[in-house]
């Protein structure tokens, strides 16, 4: 019971009213019961996107040789993307490519978890599983597009489902695995992993407004009021935290399609001697090992 | 209360068809405004900057390679002109040697022509005087003779007065010459 149930917003004996899983299941604003039905969270995300092609937009329409402030700061982020999250993954000659499509997935999920702690919205606009699904589903499409162009489709289901130097008999239960693992497990991943840190974070920072503002306000005995700063210094944190969670989640969403891409575009095509693509491959798996480690500390 | 959590709890996890359907078209959106727009925008001043920087770099090392070459120039044609000038006092030195050495011949002939000249006047001079001093003593003996001849030619009386006159004034002479020498002698 308490904090562990996810009841809908249930009361405590003393009258807090406990944020619950409801939150994320709004109810609709506009256009109730058809398929254009808003909620709160599709109006966030819809009022981001407007932001954001609004912003980037009049940034990208602007841009001049010589960046200013904020276009040298778009820059960093673009810059960031390329050498931190493209190439180490992709290496020089293909990070090219991709670095586009990377750029817009890290930037959007980044900008949309960040409507977590923008006030006026304090929901991330990625807390609705239909958000993250679609943007792991996009990632699929970005991978096994990558890996039909390089090898046609044929190429690639052959390496993705039986790749060499397996003995034969071991395909019969390696080619399910890997037909789940590209077409299932990774997207699953993707979109769990989002969604979950996001609602969880979320839930955090409202528990610790909400308990702030029940002590300061109703909670008996009056004495308790004091302990309201410590929720809201815990409050105060774990809004720093969220930032950095909602940038990590973005990086590792990108990180691992990213190394996605890789898997499926052989990098011997582009030229590259076949000892630095196992290298690259070990790193690749490295990276998103690590990643999957942060995501499983964070969620 | 346990039901409803589970049963909302799992709905977390079911999109909902309009979600879907927003999220689809904000992605698609997205999608489109970043491949179509804002990357290719970026790109290209990103291209651009690179190809100023590397033509910066290029200008730089070309502006670098110049400056070389004409340093290089501007140390030959100086190595060149302190040569020339060594060359040049070397000649002054040579020239002004021989000029010297030059002036003091022609100085040297010429006092020597000088000299000679003089020479020459002091001989013509020294000539000119003896033989006037000859003349002169000629008309002088001629005179004398003459006035002695004369006087023979009047009278011999007189000439054997004259003869003795003549001889005792050359014994008086040869006396007064003596006693001279006495009396130097005595001095």
């Amino acid at each position: 019971m308490g904090l562990f149930d996810l009841g809908a917003g249930m009361t405590l004996a003393a009258g807090m009213k406990m944020p619950g899983i409801d939150e994320f299941l709004p109810q609709p604003l506009l256009f109730a019961g058809t398929p254009f039905a808003i909620t709160r969270i599709t109006l966030i995300r819809l009022i981001m996107t407007a932001i954001i092609l609004i912003v980037l937009g009049i940034t990208a329409h602007r841009a001049t040789l010589i960046p200013g402030r904020w276009q040298g700061f778009v820059e960093y982020g673009m810059d960031f993307v390329r050498e931190q999250i493209a190439v180490p993954a992709l290496g020089e000659s293909r990070a090219d490519r991709y670095t586009g499509n990377l750029t817009m997935i890290f930037f959007v999920i980044f900008l949309f978890n960040l409507c977590e702690v923008i006030p006026g919205f304090d929901m991330p606009a990625t807390a609705a599983i239909a958000c993250p699904l679609v943007f792991a589903i996009w990632s699929v499409i970005s991978y096994v597009g990558a890996g039909i162009r390089t090898r046609g489709l044929g190429g690639f289901l052959k390496e993705e489902l039986f790749p060499s130097g397996v003995p034969w008999p071991i395909y019969i239960i390696l080619a399910p695995i890997n037909l789940l693992e590209v077409f299932i497990v990774r997207p699953f991943s993707l979109t769990v992993r989002l969604f979950a840190n996001m609602i969880a974070g979320h839930l955090i920072l409202a528990v610790c407004y909400a308990g702030t503002q029940f002590l300061l306000l109703s909670a008996q005995p009056r004495a308790l009021a004091g302990a309201s700063i410590l929720t809201l210094a815990g409050g105060l944190a774990m809004t720093l935290f969220e930032i950095f969670v909602g940038g990590l989640q973005a990086y590792i969403f990108a990180v691992l399609t990213a190394n996605y891409i890789a898997l499926s575009t052989p990098e011997t095509v582009s030229g590259d001697a076949p000892e630095q693509v196992d290298k690259r491959a070990e790193r690749s798996a490295q990276v998103a090992g690590n990643a999957r480690q942060a995501a499983l500390a964070t969620a | 209360m346990l039901t409803i959590a589970a049963s909302s709890g799992l709905s977390l996890f079911l999109p909902d068809t309009a979600d879907l359907l927003w999220s689809t078209v904000v992605l698609v959106i997205l999608i489109i405004f970043f491949a179509k727009f804002f990357m290719p925008k970026f790109n290209a001043i990103f291209d651009e900057r690179a190809k100023r920087i590397q033509g910066r770099m290029d200008e730089a090392e070309k502006a670098q390679a110049q400056a070389r070459k004409a340093r290089e120039e501007y140390e030959d044609k100086l190595a060149r002109a302190q040569q020339e000038a060594s060359h040049i006092r070397d000649d002054a030195r040579a020239e002004a040697s021989h000029i010297i050495s030059d002036a003091r011949s022609r100085a040297e002939a010429t006092s020597r022509q000088l000299t000679e000249n003089a020479q020459k006047a002091i001989d013509s001079q020294r000539d000119k005087a003896i033989e006037q001093l000859k003349s002169d003593m000629g008309n002088v003996a001629t005179t004398l003779a003459g006035q002695i001849l004369g006087q023979k030619l009047e009278d011999s009386d007189v000439q054997s007065d004259m003869i003795d006159s003549l001889i005792s004034d050359m014994e008086k002479r040869g006396n007064a010459d003596k006693a001279d020498e006495k009396a130097d002698a005595h001095k």
